[in-house]
């Protein structure tokens, strides 16, 4: 294997040789810091009733093991991010699955955790065409082995969930570990997902500040107007100024296309939000699992990323490429 | 349009202590994957070291639901309960295990869910309650139950009486109910051993038993008991059916 594919895939040696990656990491210690410090001092003065003060621990506590699990794998190297990637899709599905009741189609669960650990193998081997090929492929294979069962009753419905299922959790992160084929894959992974995590927080904030109409009540019921437009400016902000230092020099480091890089997270992060929501309504359920104490499920907390890493990937892909300096079809040899 | 019909797992949003022990708990991926491996392995050797021999074998329904019950004197029973269903169902058959035995420690709860995908019952809290709970269970989802109406393993080999709890589940219902003996096993793992030794055991399966008609209270629970004891026990004569 060629020492660049190695330096890339464990070379954490290089992990804070961008100020970007650097600064983000220290600002993420930081906050879970001054958090955890914040909510301790108000509890010692009493501020803090007994049920906000266990909801913010759980939640702090919750950050303190997820943050770690987020940056920790970017940090390691580009195998650790790709693995990282795949056991999330895995745990995202499972949550999936279990939530519309398709666990219980045990083949088409299989083939979609297939599907999963396929997308894996094409990302970690820099193989676009086997990457981009295999919706389509999985899909097939779906459609056509839900037949075997003989149960033409809720075969759509089957199917559906199936193909949703793979491509939100395969295909949908699957582009978020393929930005770590790109040399430069940290800075914009941690500006990715901090933005997308942020895009929430905002979100929240302006809405508590001038959040008046609803958005969509029959989905979010807390979901204001005020809200996503104080969270599209916030973030588009956010993302220009950091973005400005990730692509620095590149195509992509002009107003206009970072400007669009902003949107298209803060639209995408938020549609995905609602997304989960409208799930979650149509199942008839609030939490999507409760792995995360004071979170719910993985889902909840990962909603947004799903719609935002293929939007973001098609976007800074047509401008500017990915992993074009690199290596490709590192495993199985042969022509891109 | 229609809209689909989700139904979210029935044991979603528990933890995983709460999941082990509850009667609703459903396989995923990867416990469905070890209780294939697992009954493919226990059948593999009751076949090999105990030359285990199966009579009537089409006796047991093609689609769930059904009980299947017999007389228990040995660990190897409800293994040979398990291991002659269909391969298709076999992730669908639970054997209702001894809570305060199966589900007492952690590992042995790892066991119980993973491997042998057994349902707990606590043999001091098996009342209505929890009967009821199982019995819908048995019908709505469709799934197969295995059981030892006996309650416990017997000492001396011989039948002891049917509980009456075996009614609670399909009194008034159109489940039927499988009568199976089983011979050799106290032979070859008695209670008092761990080790068992390679002796021949062998499994009848008699002809399934209904009690559409059977009053679901404690009169038409103790009907249905006595009625597939009687079943069980007219096994013995070697006749391969009784109904």
């Amino acid at each position: 294997m060629q020492q660049v594919v190695l330096d890339r895939w464990f070379g954490f040696q290089s992990a804070f040789d961008h100020p970007v990656v650097l600064w983000a990491s220290v600002g993420i210690v930081a906050a879970l810091v001054i958090s955890s410090a914040t909510v301790a001092v108000l509890s010692a003065m009493g501020r803090l009733d007994d049920s906000t003060k266990t909801e913010l621990r759980r939640r702090i506590a919750s950050w303190c093991v997820l943050a770690p699990l987020m940056i920790g794998p970017i940090l390691l190297g580009a195998a650790w991010t790709i693995l990282a990637v795949v056991v999330l899709g895995l745990c995202c599905y499972r949550e999936y699955a279990r939530m519309t009741g398709l666990f219980r189609e045990k083949l088409l669960s299989l083939l979609v955790v297939v599907g999963i650990l396929a997308v894996g193998f094409a990302v970690a081997d820099h193989w676009y065409g086997f990457f981009m090929a295999l919706g389509p492929l999985t899909m097939l294979v779906i459609a056509a082995l839900a037949i075997l069962s003989d149960r033409p009753k809720g075969y759509v419905q089957r199917v559906a969930l199936g193909v949703f299922g793979f491509f939100l959790f395969g295909m949908g992160l699957g582009h978020l570990g393929y930005f770590a084929n790109d040399g430069d894959y940290r800075p914009i992974l941690v500006l990715i997902l901090i933005s997308v995590e942020l895009n929430d927080i905002f979100a929240y904030l302006s809405g508590k500040l001038f959040g008046r109409r609803k958005l969509c009540p029959q989905t979010s019921p807390n979901k204001t107007i005020g809200g996503a437009a104080g969270a599209l400016v916030l973030t588009t902000t956010l993302v220009a100024i950091v973005g400005h230092r990730v692509f620095a020099d590149g195509v992509m480091d002009s107003p206009a296309h970072l400007i669009g890089l902003g949107l298209i997270v803060s639209v995408a992060g938020q549609f995905g939000d609602l997304m989960l929501s409208s799930i979650k309504r149509d199942v008839g359920i609030k939490d999507t699992g409760s792995v995360l104490p004071g979170h719910g499920g993985l889902l909840d907390r990962f909603d947004s990323l799903l719609l935002v890493a293929p939007a973001v990937f098609h976007y800074i892909r047509y401008f500017q490429g990915i992993g074009l300096d690199q290596p490709v079809r590192i495993l199985t040899g042969g022509a891109g | 349009m229609q809209d689909f019909d989700l139904k979210p797992a029935n044991d979603l949003g528990m933890t995983h202590r709460q999941r082990t022990m509850s009667l609703a708990r459903e396989s995923g991926l990867i416990e469905t994957g070890t209780h294939f491996a697992y009954w493919a392995m226990m059948r593999t050797y009751l076949r090999v070291y105990h030359r285990m021999s199966i009579r009537g074998r089409e006796n047991i329904p093609a689609q769930p639901p059904y009980v299947m019950v017999a007389n228990h004197s040995s660990h190897l029973d409800a293994l040979m309960m398990v291991s002659v269903q269909r391969w298709r169902l076999r992730d669908k058959v639970f054997p209702l295990a001894a809570g305060d035995f199966f589900f007492e420690t952690p590992a042995m709860a790892a066991f119980a869910t993973l491997c042998i995908n057994a349902l707990p019952l606590w043999r001091n809290n098996c009342g209505r309650h929890v009967l009821g709970e199982l019995r819908k269970r048995l019908i709505s989802e469709p799934c197969a139950f295995v059981l030892f109406p006996e309650g416990t393993r017997s000492t001396d080999g011989k039948i002891g009486s049917f509980k009456a709890g075996l009614g609670m589940l399909v009194a008034k219902s159109s489940v039927p109910v499988v009568p199976c003996l089983i011979s050799g096993t106290r032979e070859a793992l008695p209670r008092d051993k761990r080790c068992p030794r390679p002796r021949r055991v062998s499994l009848t399966i008699g002809q399934p038993l209904t009690f559409t008609d059977v009053s679901n209270d404690r009169s038409g629970w103790e009907q249905v008991a006595n009625k597939t004891q009687r079943a069980v026990e007219a096994l013995t004569d070697g006749s391969g059916g009784a109904a």
